[in-house]
């Protein structure tokens, strides 16, 4: 007997989908370069945001995509590997994935931030570094791209596995936010908040995460003006000195 | 007094001799090279992509014909045999693979000459937008021989 129920809500879905496509575009940016390394720049900012938007919203979303639901303790683990783990959403080893795809996510963005690419392109935050430093966290940035790979390799096998193998659809579920399952298992599966209190939450959310975004890319440099306005008068100075 | 001086010198001339080297001599005048580049790069960058509103004809057709200027300069001269290994300003980057790519860097080396040439040659019409496309290809060839030839950091 089974019974359909909401598992994932919809902000964690938009941001699933959203960050599939930014960090997809944001890989293929990266590889042709050119123009378009400055929408590689664009889309890290984006994709900083998404992850802020995550990590609040594993405090304060609903259940399923809260961190202590799904974070992958060792007993949890232990239990998922004996074959004793229950429970809806993530399950312990899909927990460490999530939670290694973060953090893997976060230190590229956080290196996008300092880096440069020695052509014509640095990251909005490249003046607060010196160059040396910002040239080894370009190292990193291009290092990391390998480690997002395999995650990101094994995320897909993991869908495929279910798919063929469990007869299990993660896809439709991810899509839709709706999951059907065993009935007994319904009973642990917190309702989602009510769409008042979902509302107040994403917009909470989504003013930290833009709150973030805007003041990497732009709004900490804004605060720098003067500095910068002191430098173009030096500039045209040596400009009006001829040579 | 007078000897030892004369051996200290002597010491430092043959140190010196050592590490400037012509392997050293060449990593450090296409380091050069590229230093300036970047600086002319970044010019056009900033007054034509960044900030279209402080764009200034003459400034950026200048830093274009610095550009082309120094891709026209011959700089596979500064690519001889061993300058894989070495240290110039700082130690080379380059990959030994360059000496069997050969001619995959000719031609991206190429495009780069190409790209550089028309810049310059845009550069003198002051359309900003026309500028704007052609500086995207000549970092994409920058990019591609970076890709082909220069070791990651």
């Amino acid at each position: 007997m089974k019974v359909t129920i909401p598992v994932w809500d919809l902000p964690h879905r938009l941001f699933h989908w959203l960050l599939a496509a930014s960090v997809t575009a944001a890989y293929i940016t990266a590889k042709i370069g050119g123009e378009l390394i400055d929408w590689h720049g664009r889309l890290g900012i984006f994709i900083l945001g998404l992850l802020v938007f995550r990590i609040v919203w594993g405090f304060i979303g609903s259940k399923q995509s809260r961190f202590v639901t799904f974070f992958p303790t060792f007993g949890r683990l232990s239990a998922y590997l004996q074959g004793r783990w229950q429970g809806i959403g993530h399950n312990p080893l899909g927990g460490l994935s999530v939670l290694a795809l973060l953090l893997a996510l976060s230190v590229q963005v956080g290196t996008g931030l300092f880096a440069n690419d020695d052509i014509a392109f640095e990251g909005p935050l490249f003046q607060f570094v010196d160059k040396a430093f910002s040239d080894k966290l370009t190292g990193w940035h291009n290092s990391t791209v390998n480690v997002l790979l395999t995650l990101l390799g094994l995320h897909l096998a993991a869908i495929i596995f279910y798919r063929w193998v469990k007869k299990t659809n993660l896809i439709v579920p991810m899509l839709t936010g709706k999951k059907a399952i065993p009935i007994d298992l319904a009973a642990i599966a917190a309702p989602h908040p009510t769409p008042a209190a979902g509302a107040v939450r994403f917009i909470l959310s989504l003013l930290i995460s833009s709150s973030v975004a805007w003041g990497v890319s732009g709004g900490i440099t804004q605060l720098y003006q003067a500095t910068a306005a002191q430098h173009q008068a030096q500039q045209s100075a040596q400009v009006n000195a001829g040579f | 007094m007078k000897r030892k001086l004369t051996l200290t010198l002597l010491l430092t001339a043959t140190a010196t001799a050592a590490i400037a080297g012509p392997v050293e001599e060449q990593i450090r005048f296409r380091q050069s090279a590229y230093s300036f580049l970047a600086w002319n790069i970044g010019k056009i960058k900033k007054q034509v992509v960044d900030h279209p509103e402080t764009y200034n004809k003459d400034y950026v057709a200048a830093a274009a014909n610095a550009i082309a200027a120094v891709a026209n300069s011959g700089l596979g001269e500064l690519y001889g045999d061993g300058t894989d290994q070495g240290i110039g300003w700082k130690q080379t980057r380059l990959k030994p693979e360059f000496f069997q790519k050969k001619a995959d860097v000719t031609a991206v080396a190429n495009t780069f000459n190409e790209g550089a040439n028309e810049l310059a040659k845009v550069a003198a019409t002051g359309d900003v937008n026309l500028i704007k496309t052609q500086f995207g290809k000549v970092t994409e060839s920058c990019k591609a021989c970076h890709d082909l030839i220069r070791i990651k950091e």
